[in-house]
């Protein structure tokens, strides 16, 4: 509705980062705002890095409106205890529960509130540009709280609107900007609750923790360089994975096994068979039933079965497997490949990297997608088969968060515009979103087993008929074996060798990234968004460091043995080649059941190595005997749980804030009772006294 | 009507036990017998009988002159085959699943004392269930399994399971009691299979309490051993 007189009304666009708002005043101001020196694009005062865009715009319901778009830097308010808190001796680290907390505007972020209030006075309407996301719709509140001061009618109802986008394409964020929606409140309180309960919970342990280990180091080293001991409710559980694993592989015992190995040559070919019973770990069971084996002379082949198989295409991309991916195949640890993936994001080249979605929404126009990739890379050919009729749907994972699609490619940029690692993320998520684009990859499988005495013995043999998927998506692998010899059911043969054949097990790997990633998603703790920070902070405080895995060392004892992982359920691994970097990974003559792993060639992705105060930590938690250990995930799953039940609108800020902080407060006294069980680990590893 | 004879009742006992594959001795019966109500209907008292012979030691409870034993030359490893007829009776004194690493099953153990259980990669908080009673997870084993068998007059024979027999794992009581028919000894080793073997139950409350305690030790020392089997 034009108005007459004062010409067109004032629209306050926020974004989060000042990309973003870059890239939206471009697509919605035409050229106009992008020309340098172009007065257009004002400085703003205190901050160097947030500028306002100037620009007019048609609105459908607003009409021609002249818009100022600028942003915020990430949160704009931070939080934390009354000053009177501050001082460690002067309090219980208890108190912090219940501890009066101030919300404020940093130093740094002063000049880009005060510009949000200034901007708001003559604004008719606020339109906020955050993420969609939780944290996202947080920091929208915040503007708005900020805006508010400037200009109350903003808290009227319509007001104040929020784009709803993920990706940074032109018609994409068009469409957004002409069909805003409301700001949502629950995901907002949220992020309010978590960050309190971070804030309180953090605080209180960190203190309690500091003061009961820190001095004791002092001491012990003569020295001050053991600084704060600090605890988060995400990094305990990360840290304690890191831990379990650690332990495991030093406790490993290793143990003798035995197994039948038989080999038939016919028509020249020598095909290896597998004893159905895999292993045995007792010696007198394995040889008696080599000996019947050895008796009965003869074996039977007791099926031939040939059937179509095949490998299917990948899901579509959610952030923890990018995060996953990016580690074992681009050997880029998670935290790294994020800020690359935010880096794609914002020069409109990816979708919203921060996502839990494994399915395309049915609307979606894929085609249109795959075609932009054609323009160029080396996967372009691949792009234009797929436009010339070789598409299919992609497949549909379970998860949808509603809120933004997988992560998939928005625009065409050739690969020389990007940085060197910038290249190796973008390209995998072509190369995945093409995959997914494209027909599984069909084989044909034969399975053989034979009878000798009492024992079953199995071989397969797989032909890849058509690579399909596997064309683009190279970090899979999936190759077929040696041809099999004719056999026919019925058939009586006498196996060319038998022997029995003695390994001994050996001890799993320290935890690589893409495992504690997995375990993290599983478990509950962080989300997809945070997983990566809560890695990298447990380094950070030097509770784990990594290191690049080795190439797996053989077993001295051990000739060229596929059998070094006998603790690998046999149903879960139908190959030979038993792959997850054990033995000599990837198994080219491994022959691949229906969904084989990749497999193999793990060198180059991190491993996990706990520090002593790291061990240190997660034992002396763990001896106090806690039935819900702070080193254990279940805590901060329950918590997690929570935050989704406010954004449901199930539970309400305040119930979740005060039973979460009751659940720990409860956990804090009863740490307090046995604070000897940690300094006695303390002692234990970072003192190396025994007890 | 009348109440029948207390030997009326025995031998009506006594004929069922021994058709379970059970016949009770002499002793065990008369220190039943006062146990029992005679005016019971008589299907009740044989279950009772059953069940309580079940929970004992068959060196002591069976009748040594009608139970069927093992042969002498049984665990005799030079013979490399022979077929017992049977029908013999035995009881499990050791289960071990001898298909998974004895360090593994150390690991299981120690995950399901702290109270976690593992679904994929996922940990799982066990809650102790409000009968307690059952508290243990069946901790399923797969095999297969070795077991260390006893008939009624002490002798001991190992046993493997060649193909997976219900109800034979490391969640079987200590105690149960086994029919062998039919059945394969190679090397002093049985070789179960289904159709030679039937489980009848049971269980000897001291023998399996003290081997549920004492087998995350067993497995140690035995893992420590260097994984070979415990030869007797």
């Amino acid at each position: 509705m034009p108005r007459n007189g004062d010409g067109p009304m004032k629209v306050l666009c926020v974004a989060e980062k000042p990309s973003i708002a870059k890239a939206v005043a471009n697509h919605l101001g035409g050229g106009q705002v992008n020309t340098v020196g172009d007065k257009l694009i004002r400085n703003i005062q205190g901050n160097v890095y947030v500028k306002n865009f100037e620009f007019q715009y048609s609105f459908p319901t607003w009409g021609n409106c002249n818009v100022t778009m600028t942003s915020v830097l990430g949160h704009l308010l931070s939080h934390d205890f009354d000053p009177r808190y501050k001082i460690w001796r002067d309090c219980e680290p208890s108190d912090l529960f219940d501890a009066q907390i101030l919300t404020f505007v940093e130093e740094g972020k002063k000049g880009v509130a005060s510009n949000i209030e200034r901007q708001a006075r003559d604004a008719k309407y606020l339109f906020i540009w955050t993420d969609c996301d939780r944290e996202g719709e947080n920091i929208g509140a915040e503007i708005r709280h900020e805006a508010l001061k400037g200009n109350r009618s903003l808290s009227d109802p319509g007001k104040t609107v929020r784009a709803r986008f993920s990706n940074i394409e032109r018609a994409h964020i068009i469409n957004a900007a002409r069909n805003p929606v409301t700001l949502d409140e629950a995901q907002s309180n949220a992020v309010a609750s978590r960050i309190e309960l971070d804030l309180r919970i953090g605080a209180s342990f960190t203190r309690n923790l500091t003061l009961s280990v820190q001095p004791m180091i002092h001491q012990h080293f003569r020295n001050k360089d053991q600084g704060v001991i600090s605890y988060g409710s995400c990094q305990f559980p990360t840290l304690g994975f890191v831990v379990e694993r650690y332990l495991r592989v030093r406790n490993f015992v290793p143990e003798t096994f035995w197994t039948i190995k038989l080999m038939h040559e016919k028509d020249g070919i020598k095909v290896n068979f597998r004893w159905a019973r895999n292993h045995l770990f007792d010696r007198m069971v394995a040889v008696i039933l080599f000996e019947r084996c050895l008796t009965s002379k003869t074996a039977q082949v007791m099926k031939v079965q040939t059937k179509p198989t095949s490998k299917w295409k990948p899901l579509p991309l959610t952030t923890v497997e990018l995060q996953k991916c990016g580690s074992r195949f681009l050997y880029l640890d998670s935290h790294r490949v994020m800020q690359l993936a935010e880096a794609l994001y914002q020069k409109g080249w990816i979708s919203y990297p921060r996502t839990e979605t494994d399915q395309f929404d049915c609307g979606m126009d894929l085609r249109a997608l795959v075609q932009k990739q054609r323009q160029g890379g080396p996967w372009a050919q691949f792009a234009r088969g797929l436009v010339n009729g070789g598409f299919s749907a992609p497949r549909n994972g379970r998860n949808n968060d509603k809120a933004h699609p997988p992560i998939h490619p928005v625009n065409f940029v050739a690969p020389e515009q990007l940085s060197p690692e910038e290249q190796r993320v973008h390209e995998f998520v072509v190369r995945r979103f093409l995959a997914c684009c494209s027909e599984d990859a069909r084989g044909s499988k034969t399975d053989i087993s034979l009878l000798y005495g009492s024992e079953t013995f199995n071989t397969s043999g797989l032909v890849v008929l058509a690579r399909n998927y596997l064309d683009v998506y190279r970090y899979d692998r999936w190759t077929s074996s040696q041809d099999l010899p004719d056999f026919r059911e019925g058939d009586v043969l006498e196996p060319t060798e038998a022997r029995i054949h003695e390994g001994k097990t050996s001890p799993p790997g320290y935890l690589t990234e893409p495992e504690l990633i997995a375990l993290m998603d599983a478990n509950g703790i962080g989300t997809d968004a945070t997983m990566a920070e809560h890695i990298s902070k447990i380094k950070e405080r030097n509770y784990a460091t990594t290191r690049p895995r080795a190439r797996p060392p053989r077993q001295n004892n051990e000739d060229d043995d596929e059998d070094s992982g006998p603790d690998v359920p046999p149903a879960a691994q139908p190959d030979r080649g038993r792959g997850r970097g054990r033995g000599r990974g990837r198994g080219g003559r491994g022959v691949g059941g229906t969904n084989t792993r990749g497999g193999g060639g793990t060198s180059g992705v991190q491993e996990f190595i706990p520090t002593t105060l790291g061990v240190a930590l997660v034992e002396g938690y763990e001896n106090m005997g806690f039935d819900i250990s702070l080193t254990k995930p279940f805590l901060r799953k329950e918590m997690e749980l929570k935050m989704k039940a406010i954004c449901e609108g199930r539970k309400t800020k305040a119930e979740v804030v005060h039973e979460t902080i009751e659940q720990y407060r409860d956990v804090y006294v009863r740490t307090q009772q046995r604070l000897d069980a940690l300094r006695a680990a303390v002692r234990k590893y970072c003192f190396s006294e025994n007890g | 009507m009348a109440t029948p004879s207390p030997d009326d009742v025995a031998a009506s006992i006594q004929a069922y036990l021994s058709s379970r594959g059970v016949p009770p001795s002499q002793i065990w019966l008369r220190t039943f017998m006062p146990t029992i109500k005679l005016n019971s209907p008589i299907v009740a008292l044989q279950k009772t009988a059953l069940f309580r012979v079940l929970a004992t030691d068959i060196t002591t409870s069976l009748n040594k002159t009608s139970v069927q034993t093992l042969p002498g030359n049984v665990t005799n490893p030079a013979v490399k085959d022979q077929t017992l007829r049977g029908p013999i009776t035995v009881q499990v004194l050791d289960v071990e699943d001898i298909g998974r690493s004895r360090w593994s099953q150390v690991e299981a153990i120690e995950a399901q004392e702290r109270g976690e259980t593992t679904k994929g990669r996922e940990v799982i908080r066990v809650v102790p269930e409000e009968n307690a009673s059952s508290a243990e997870p069946a901790a399923t084993s797969s095999g297969p399994h070795k077991l260390l068998l006893q008939d009624a007059s002490g002798t001991n024979m190992y046993a493997m399971e060649l193909t997976p027999v219900n109800g034979i794992g490391v969640q079987m009581s200590i105690g149960t009691k086994l029919v062998l028919r039919d059945i394969t000894v190679a090397r002093g080793m049985c070789l179960i299979e289904t159709k030679a073997v039937e489980v009848i139950g049971g269980k000897v409350e001291a023998w399996d309490k003290k081997w549920r305690k004492e087998r995350k030790a067993r497995l140690k020392q035995m893992a420590r051993l260097g994984g070979d089997g415990d030869q007797g």
